[in-house]
């Protein structure tokens, strides 16, 4: 079964890529997370067989994007674990640093487009997880 | 005192008493002492003369018992004379045989019965005195004949009209090498190198005189001789003939030639050498001048030797030329700083010269002027100098470091940047690469030393570089440095000439820059990740209004856009203000 998470400091943005997963089909019930370490912690407690889709937001107080990732890298899940990256502003530099991370699939500039959700919906390992 | 002659010894031969008594009484009558010995017969006499007693004389009767053949018996007496005079006493009618007997060797025959004391006196001691000077004379013969034999030099006799050897001493043989023998059937004209027609006619129109001459003569073995000839015509053996001393001076002209030539080579020397030779006094006055004084400055040696040694000296040099050569009275040689002279063409020369005094030589008698004309080596110096005084300007008049560092020997120096631009005086600098390496900042080190080990390992000529160089304070200064190396004609590394400019700066206002630029990017940055989360926000929310007809709470989202704007607006008027402040802190360039 797929589980898609969203991890976002900002509610308002949590809010709009809620709505905007449901409207493109993509889950019916995304689970959000404020704070990224009961992310980590809902992750943990997984089992195998399911796939999991993340939102995840690169600056965050407390626990960053990149240390989320550093933590899912190490689990049992993590195969299964696929990262779209979203930040308000894309540069180079995290792009480059993103290569060392397996689970990092693309990157997303907000706010979340339809052309995202397409993107999203069309990933090949997500396809046969999809509604529709 | 009394001449006492000496006790004359004389033998009688005579069988016949009575005519020996009467001999006897003439020759005690002839002198008081006499000491005479009679022999009767031949035998006796013999016997007598055997006997190596001393005689000065012989009488001898010719009629003896046992004698038949009277000139046999001449014959053997005169032999056993041991060459004292023999007399023969012959009765008158023998007279022919008396004179025969002369010829036999005897000195004198007397008549018996012409005999008286007188007679046989004369007789006597003139025989006496003819053998003495026969003796001198065959003693003389004697020696002549081996001087001639056994002197040194060559020798020989020849036939004066046939010029045919008659005689040839040894050392001729040893010169020529021919025997005797060969010599014997020669003529002169065998010797010769070559017909002398000359020479034949000399000697034959002073066939009777003294004569000397040159020639050249061949030895058995081909090898020719440089003779002089000495002859004299004497009679030999009835020959009309001369004597020719032979002197070898093969040798002599071999050196004479060759004396001759280092004689030629030693003027050759001096005379066509390019060096200008005087010899003059304290006064300038000359009393030789070598022929390349028209080289050197166009007036031959003769003109020279009327004129004066310092009127030919430049105004300006004159005074440093005689002090100089009055430094010679307690000096036996100094070298003069070149100095001009004036040449034929009225131009100057320049020249350089070593005096020595030869004064007290009385072979000179004055100061010898060696001269050498130097004006191309000054000119060329002065150029030299001209341009290392340009070097030493532009190396005062800029405000840069300049160093010359002499890579074989290892020196470094510097001018006065090193001071100015440092705090190193001069004379604190330890020569040598190392103390500029010390002073390297270590952040700059390894650089600096693979960037000039890449100068000598592909033989570039030039390296620009930027380090930090320590001051004599501790501080360091940015320094841009300009090198070049110089290189000899086989590559090799000679001398390194740097320029060091002080570009701390011009450094720090880059720093100062790259900081600011820092700086501007990080709020850049940062700011746009800010500035775009609100704006990401209101887009997003936007679209949701747009895009979702299902949604309810409209107000609640018009709100979170107002929240949004406002938070933009205060990013906003933040930005603007850091900017005005990294503006305000910026330093004017």
């Amino acid at each position: 079964m797929l589980k898609v998470l969203i991890i976002d400091d900002d509610s308002i943005v949590l809010f709009i890529q809620e709505k905007m997963l449901k409207k493109y089909g993509i889950t019916d019930a995304p689970i959000s997370f404020q704070d990224a370490r009961k992310a980590i912690d809902f992750l943990k407690i997984q089992k195998s067989g399911d796939i999991f889709l993340i939102l995840l937001d690169i600056n965050m107080p407390g626990m960053n994007g990149w240390d989320v990732l550093d933590v899912i890298r190490e689990m049992e899940i993590s195969e299964k674990v696929f990262v779209f990256m979203v930040t308000s502003s894309i540069d180079n530099y995290d792009k480059e640093k993103a290569k060392n991370y397996k689970n990092v699939i693309s990157f997303i500039e907000k706010p979340i487009s339809v052309d995202n959700c397409i993107k999203i919906k069309e990933h090949p390992e997500l396809k046969p997880y999809l509604l529709d | 005192m009394s001449y006492i002659p000496p006790v004359l010894k004389i033998l009688v031969i005579e069988d016949h008493l009575g005519d020996f008594i009467l001999i006897e009484d003439y020759l005690n009558e002839i002198q008081s002492d006499v000491d005479i010995k009679r022999a009767c017969t031949f035998e006796e006499a013999k016997t007598i003369l055997k006997s190596d007693i001393e005689l000065d004389a012989i009488l001898l009767d010719l009629s003896l018992p046992d004698v038949d053949d009277r000139e046999i018996l001449v014959k053997d007496v005169v032999e056993f004379s041991n060459r004292c005079a023999v007399i023969v006493l012959t009765g008158f009618g023998d007279r022919d045989f008396g004179v025969k007997t002369l010829s036999l060797g005897i000195s004198d025959y007397l008549l018996k019965d012409e005999l008286n004391v007188s007679q046989l006196s004369k007789s006597i001691f003139y025989s006496i005195e003819r053998k003495k000077s026969q003796k001198q004379l065959s003693e003389s013969e004697k020696n002549y004949k081996a001087l001639f034999n056994h002197s040194p030099m060559p020798m020989w006799v020849l036939d004066r009209n046939s010029l045919k050897f008659l005689s040839v001493n040894d050392a001729a043989l040893e010169l020529y090498q021919y025997t005797r023998e060969e010599f014997m059937n020669f003529t002169v004209r065998d010797l010769w190198v070559n017909p002398e027609p000359k020479i034949e006619i000399f000697v034959q129109r002073k066939r009777h005189d003294f004569f000397g001459f040159s020639i050249s003569h061949k030895k058995k073995d081909g090898e020719i001789m440089h003779l002089e000839i000495q002859s004299n015509p004497i009679s030999f053996d009835g020959h009309e003939a001369r004597v020719t001393l032979v002197n070898n001076v093969t040798a002599r002209i071999k050196a004479e030639d060759q004396l001759a030539r280092s004689d030629k080579r030693f003027k050759a020397l001096v005379q066509e050498a390019s060096d200008l030779v005087m010899i003059l006094d304290f006064n300038g006055n000359f009393s030789h001048v070598s022929p390349s004084s028209d080289l050197v400055m166009g007036i031959p040696a003769d003109q020279m030797l009327e004129m004066n040694f310092f009127d030919l000296i430049h105004r300006e040099d004159i005074n440093q030329v005689k002090k100089n050569i009055l430094k010679l009275k307690n000096n036996k040689r100094i070298q003069i700083p070149s100095y001009r002279i004036k040449t034929s063409s009225n131009e100057w020369r320049w020249i350089e010269t070593v005096f020595t005094n030869l004064i007290m030589d009385p072979a000179v008698n004055g100061l010898v002027a060696n001269s050498r004309d130097v004006t191309e080596f000054v000119n060329q110096e002065r150029k030299l100098m001209d341009s290392l005084q340009r070097y030493d300007i532009v190396a005062k008049a800029t405000s840069d470091t300049i160093s010359d560092y002499d890579v074989q020997k290892d020196i470094l120096k510097f001018n006065e940047g090193i001071f100015t631009m440092f705090g190193y005086k001069i004379a604190e600098i330890k020569v040598g690469r190392a103390w500029w390496r010390e002073r390297i900042h270590p952040e700059d080190r390894e650089r600096l030393y693979k960037n000039t080990d890449e100068v000598y390992k592909f033989n570039k000529s030039t390296l620009q570089i930027e380090y930090r160089f320590r001051c004599a304070d501790g501080s360091y200064r940015y320094v841009l440095d300009r090198s070049f190396l110089v290189k000899d004609s086989k590559g090799n590394p000679l001398r390194i000439i740097g320029s060091m400019q002080d570009i701390t700066e011009i450094q720090n206002h880059i720093q100062t820059i790259e900081d600011h630029n820092e700086r501007l990017k990080d709020i850049a940055w940062t700011q746009s990740h800010v500035v775009r989360a609100p704006l990401a926000r209101i887009m997003g929310i936007i679209d949701l209004m747009q895009t979702h007809d299902d949604i309810v709470n409209q107000e609640e989202l018009l709100k979170h856009i107002l929240h949004s704007a406002t938070e933009l607006d205060g990013i906003i008027r933040k930005i603007t203000n850091q900017t005005e402040q990294v503006t305000q802190n910026f330093p004017e360039c």
